[in-house]
């Protein structure tokens, strides 16, 4: 990556410099979800600080007005220098300040965006639990009165929702439309009466997703974005304000933490196991693939080159490089990987093999499971017909 | 010389492919020659345009994806092994006959003891390289017998040699070696990555018209998600191939490629002729010479077993040395 021809040298060394200074050492040692929040926090607010927290904002930002070479310098050394990921802020960051940024008036700007920057978290209300992959069938209810919606219904998969101030709110204004058509969008505030977050309790033993429950919870009409009817446009904006960048991020963190598998070959004294080697040789070049493949991604981003669909192929690439990593861990683990130890929270490449091949999961489900993705690729990408809307079951 | 890729994909398509899938031997050979594809990769003291990895590796995609019969990629390697190893008397001479288009022999098999396998087209060459990772040697062939694969795309001959001169020796024979084996698993990879995305196009666009129950096949799900991962393998394979075209590239970064894009593109090509159905295993169909040719891809320069141990070896030994 570095080289002399490199002509963000200056920005990558700042940035580089920086982190040997900065980076906290202990950030694994957290021994629970909460003090892994803590040490959140005190990432974000020193990256806050630094100029590098949201370096994809427009300028008037401090940190801000970073062209996507120079953010993507940035996470290539915040995964080099195994810094701490921003899973924390990361709904802030990016899907709260794109749906701000492009669909939220002057106000709503004015209020959120800075408080963002002080510390204030997001999380996005939209799954639910008869709405996954099918996000438009959304039922939460929003029913005008006066001056305020009047909020019922439930949310689910929303990441760290338990630890946010504020939500992303999808929710039904109308059922007499199409069903699209029938969403509109809400700041909503996460003290409010009425809402309750139960965190949900994952199989590998971390809770990084939670439930919200919504019981006549008033959000005053200022609070919309959008007009009623266009939640399902501006959700789009949410939805496609990260792309690219943070699957390069994690697939530079997997480059890095081949390193891992090979200390266990050694650990386990397979070393000379040419089945291993092989094994252990094929994963480099599935996961070196997955590097060229996000490299690739981002060089046809900033050159306006990225098609439909290019997305969801490096999503699937890297989470089943991601699956095969910790598979490979598992099974050379042998009886190690399965007696229960910590797992370290935010990483998916810790070497508790077991909970990260459990985690990997995540990778394969969220954010559009790894069908859904396939579909956007066989019909947005390769003209593969789409399936009628109306099935009638025999 | 700077060319880009774009440039070059262009004009290596628009020479190849109008003549169809799998042309004949003889008229993609004299387009090869035409097109000086044989001085590409020449240094510009040598009268080559200078080009380099990257060059080839367009090359050898457009050749993949039309199924083009002949010893290109003995022969790119061959003109590459003179032109890296100390100068000789007969070299020059060598060279240009080989940039016009003389076929010199070159084996494109991994280890060579006794007999000399796997050298294409050695029929109409007089002459071979015989590569050693310590020694280089210009022989000249006696015999050549056919050894007939299933690929009809390669005509592979063992070949008994007679007189041979050593022209390298030591470090210049070893370097020549390890580029001439880079060089070989960059063009075979290049090569699969071109065929598997020429198979896969060729599906989808069956699937698309091919109808049973009344809905085009391209219609069902389990069908789209196969499509799907094909095409993410194939995507794959190129990203990396592209990413080991570079000046700094070593033999290992090779090796992981070679058996990921030889590997994918006998998945890619597997799945094609199922999902082809009957017509799939007929030779009226091309699909079964992309499975051929990328069994055969698979085959030579040292398997997939072979490359990921190496790989792995690397890895293992550069992880623990961190």
């Amino acid at each position: 990556m570095s080289n002399v021809n490199d002509p963000q040298a200056a920005s990558r060394s700042e940035v580089r410099q920086w982190l040997v200074e900065h980076r906290p050492a202990d950030w694994r040692d957290a021994a629970t979800h909460e003090a892994f929040v803590a040490s959140q926090r005190n990432w974000f607010a020193k990256l806050v600080d630094a100029g590098y927290a949201i370096p994809h904002w427009p300028a008037q930002w401090p940190g801000g007005g970073r062209s996507l070479a120079e953010q993507k310098v940035l996470y290539e050394e915040l995964a080099s220098a195994d810094a701490p990921r921003l899973l924390l802020s990361f709904v802030s960051t990016y899907h709260a300040f794109a749906t701000l940024h492009e669909c939220g008036n002057d106000n709503q700007k004015a209020r959120y965006l800075p408080r963002i920057l002080e510390g204030e978290t997001w999380c996005q209300g939209f799954s639910e639990p008869g709405a996954g992959s099918d996000l438009a069938a959304v039922r939460c209810r929003a029913e005008r009165k006066g001056d305020v919606y009047v909020i019922n219904g439930q949310k689910v998969w929303s990441t760290m929702a338990q630890y946010a101030d504020r939500c992303l709110l999808l929710a039904r204004t109308s059922t007499e439309s199409a069903k699209q058509a029938g969403l509109t969008y809400f700041l909503m505030d996460m003290k409010a009466p009425g809402v309750t977050v139960r965190p949900i309790h994952q199989i590998q033993g971390d809770e990084e997703f939670a439930e919200i429950f919504l019981d006549n919870v008033e959000i005053p009409v200022s609070e919309r974005v959008g007009e009623e009817g266009q939640g399902w446009a501006v959700a789009q904006a949410t939805l496609s304000s990260e792309r690219g960048l943070t699957l390069m991020e994690l697939g530079y963190r997997m480059r890095g933490a081949l390193s891992r598998v090979a200390d266990l070959i050694n650990t386990v004294a397979r070393h000379d196991d040419e089945g291993v080697l092989r094994d252990f040789g094929a994963l480099t070049g599935q996961v070196e693939a997955v590097c060229a493949l996000a490299d690739q991604f981002l060089e046809n981003r900033m050159n306006g080159l990225e098609q439909i669909g290019d997305a969801s192929v490096v999503k699937n690439a890297y989470s089943r490089a991601l699956r095969a990593y910790s598979a490979l861990g598992v099974r050379l683990g042998g009886m190690a990987a399965q007696y229960r130890t910590p797992i370290t929270y935010g990483d998916l490449n810790s070497g508790n093999w077991m909970a990260d091949f459990m985690n990997s999961y995540a990778w394969t489900i969220a954010g559009g499971s790894e069908e859904v993705q396939r579909n956007i690729i066989a019909e947005r990408m390769l003209g593969m017909p789409r399936e009628p809307k109306n099935w009638v079951l025999a | 010389m700077m060319i880009s890729r774009e440039e070059l994909r262009d004009s290596a398509r628009k020479g190849l492919g109008s003549d169809g899938l799998m042309p004949p031997a003889d008229q993609s050979w004299e387009r090869l020659v035409e097109m000086g594809w044989f001085a590409m990769a020449v240094p510009e003291d040598h009268g080559g345009l200078g080009l380099g990895p990257e060059a080839l590796a367009a090359v050898h995609i457009e050749l993949g994806r039309a199924l083009v019969p002949g010893p290109a990629i003995a022969q790119m390697l061959a003109i590459d092994v003179l032109c890296s190893v100390p100068d000789f008397a007969a070299r020059d001479e060598l060279l240009g006959a080989a940039i016009g288009g003389q076929r010199l022999g070159l084996s494109l098999a991994l280890h060579q003891a006794g007999t000399l396998t796997c050298v294409p087209d050695a029929d109409q060459a007089s002459q071979m390289l015989v590569l050693g990772p310590d020694r280089i040697a210009l022989a000249d062939i006696a015999s050549a017998s056919q050894n007939a694969t299933w690929d009809e795309t390669r005509r592979l001959f063992d070949v008994e040699i007679a007189g041979q001169t050593v022209i390298a020796n030591g470090a210049d024979a070893h370097d020549a070696y390890i580029r001439a084996l880079s060089r070989l698993l960059l063009a075979l990879s290049a090569d699969a990555v071109g065929g598997a995305d020429a198979v896969l196009d060729m599906s989808i666009e069956y699937l698309k018209t091919r109808r049973q129950f009344d809905r085009p096949l391209a219609l069902f799900q389990a069908l789209k998600h196969r499509v799907a991962d094909m095409k993410i393998a194939v995507v794959a394979a190129e990203a990396l191939l592209w990413s080991r075209t570079g000046d700094a590239v070593s033999l290992h970064d090779l090796a992981a490629l070679k058996a990921l894009a030889t590997t994918s593109f006998c998945r890619v090509a597997e799945e094609a002729v199922q999902l082809h159905g009957g017509i799939g295993l007929t030779v009226e169909h091309p699909c079964h010479r992309f499975l051929k040719r990328a069994y055969l891809n698979a085959a030579l320069g040292g398997d997939a077993d072979h490359w990921n141990g190496f790989a792995g070896r690397v890895a293992l030994g550069q992880q623990k040395s961190n």
